[in-house]
């Protein structure tokens, strides 16, 4: 496929992605934290356990986003 | 979507997949006539088991071998293909015909000489692999087929090798039992497939990122045989004095992205039929973190352990070694404690 179709943008996208997870290494390992205790602990894994870390973490990447745009 | 139109190109180009399983060649010597047996309708015990896509797996292999880096995307293949190529030469023996079953672009015959073997016939499903092989020293003929359907006659070839390509096939044991076929008495079959523990760490993060944002998950990789399996398939298919044996390669990636678009570009991407064609930008994220949190190393950097099951098997034949028949030992195991220590120097 020629030219610049959906597909295209969103793996022009998606190569970023890398680079913008780097930057938010702590949020990521408080979420990933949260997530493994589960592996562990007692607690069963639901969804939205660890909502909290998952929206900083988003926020996060997000931001890193806007500013690479910038 | 497109996905229909598709398919219908798709037919009308290719049915190498299908049962009339056509093959071209490259050179002179054709394969045998008929097809070896096991067809569609030659299976005892069950209807057949239906868990990939091979036409998607066709046009993933396709798309794989026409991009323009495809060589970074090797070093797996590599790697497999050389220790297939290391058990070919641990076997003192010349073999006039030689199989590569699913050989894709030919990692196995450039490390072979034409000593150890003197015709080489390298089948595949894509045949922009087969167009892009890489040179070896053996004469090769490249055949477009199916490794379920394998078009030659029964008792062809001398050896018979496959490289991480059995791990896509629908029907396995119905597979070996045409490997058994094609094979002359005498003749071994020398393969590796991956199994059992590939890729747990990307399987167990996305699974717990799925649970964790959207309340379920689905399968993103796809099944594995067990070590323990392979014993008994080759078993079933006819082989005999079997060797198995696992290694573990593991490789270390940046992140969880760079192994995903490595596993594309190996033309390892899933095909299963209940494969979920979406994952979501949260899901992602989520199991990246999970992923770097739970197996990353000190650097940084994330494993991806790739267990690759090496398997060697004969056709039966007067000459190799049989059991000894009941009742014919010589001594007895409980003269074991009767045999002295030697006392001489040279012995190790």
């Amino acid at each position: 496929m020629s030219g610049s179709n959906v597909w295209s943008r969103t793996r022009e996208k998606m190569r970023l992605f890398p680079e913008l997870f780097a930057q938010c290494a702590n949020e990521a390992a408080v979420y990933g934290k949260c997530v493994a205790a589960t592996t562990t602990g007692t607690q069963e894994l639901r969804k939205d356990l660890c909502a909290k870390e998952f929206e900083a973490l988003k926020i996060c990447f997000t931001n890193a986003a806007k500013k690479r745009a910038r | 979507m497109s996905g229909r139109l598709c398919r219908r190109l798709l037919r009308l180009g290719c049915p190498a997949s299908s049962a009339g399983s056509w093959s071209r060649l490259s050179g002179t010597g054709r394969p045998g006539a008929g097809r070896s047996g096991t067809g569609r309708s030659g299976l005892s015990g069950g209807g057949r088991m239906n868990v990939f896509s091979r036409e998607m797996k066709q046009r993933q292999k396709d798309w794989a071998a026409q991009l323009q880096d495809s060589q970074q995307y090797d070093y797996l293949r590599e790697e497999v293909g050389s220790r297939v190529a290391d058990r070919v030469y641990d076997i003192a023996r010349t073999f006039p015909l030689a199989l590569d079953i699913g050989g894709g672009r030919s990692h196995i015959a450039e490390h072979l000489s034409k000593e150890v073997v003197e015709r080489f016939c390298l089948t595949d499903v894509s045949q922009q692999s087969l167009r892009r092989r890489r040179p070896s020293e053996i004469p090769t003929h490249c055949v477009l087929a199916d490794e379920e359907f394998l078009p030659f006659k029964e008792n062809t070839f001398d050896l018979v090798v496959s490289s991480l390509a059995l791990h896509w096939i629908n029907d396995l044991p119905g597979a070996l039992r045409q490997i058994h076929q094609v094979l002359k008495p005498d003749g071994v079959f020398i393969g590796a497939m991956v199994g059992g523990e590939t890729l747990y760490e990307l399987r167990c993060s996305l699974q717990l990122a799925e649970t964790e944002r959207e309340g379920g998950f689905s399968p993103h990789i796809s099944p594995y045989t067990a070590v323990t399996d392979l014993g008994n398939l080759l078993g079933q298919a006819g082989f005999n004095m079997l060797t198995v044996d696992i290694d573990d390669i593991q490789v270390h990636y940046p992140g969880i992205m760079e192994v995903m678009t490595d596993l594309q570009g190996m033309g390892e991407s899933n095909c299963a039929w209940n494969r979920k064609s979406l994952l979501h930008r949260d899901t992602i994220l989520a199991a990246a973190a999970i992923y770097k949190e739970m197996y990353g190393s000190e650097d940084g950097s994330i494993p991806a352990t790739f267990e690759i099951l090496y398997m060697i098997g004969w056709k039966p034949h007067e000459s190799q070694a049989k059991p000894a028949k009941r009742g014919s030992a010589t001594v007895s195991f409980g003269d074991l404690s009767k045999i002295s220590r030697p006392s001489g120097t040279d012995q190790p």
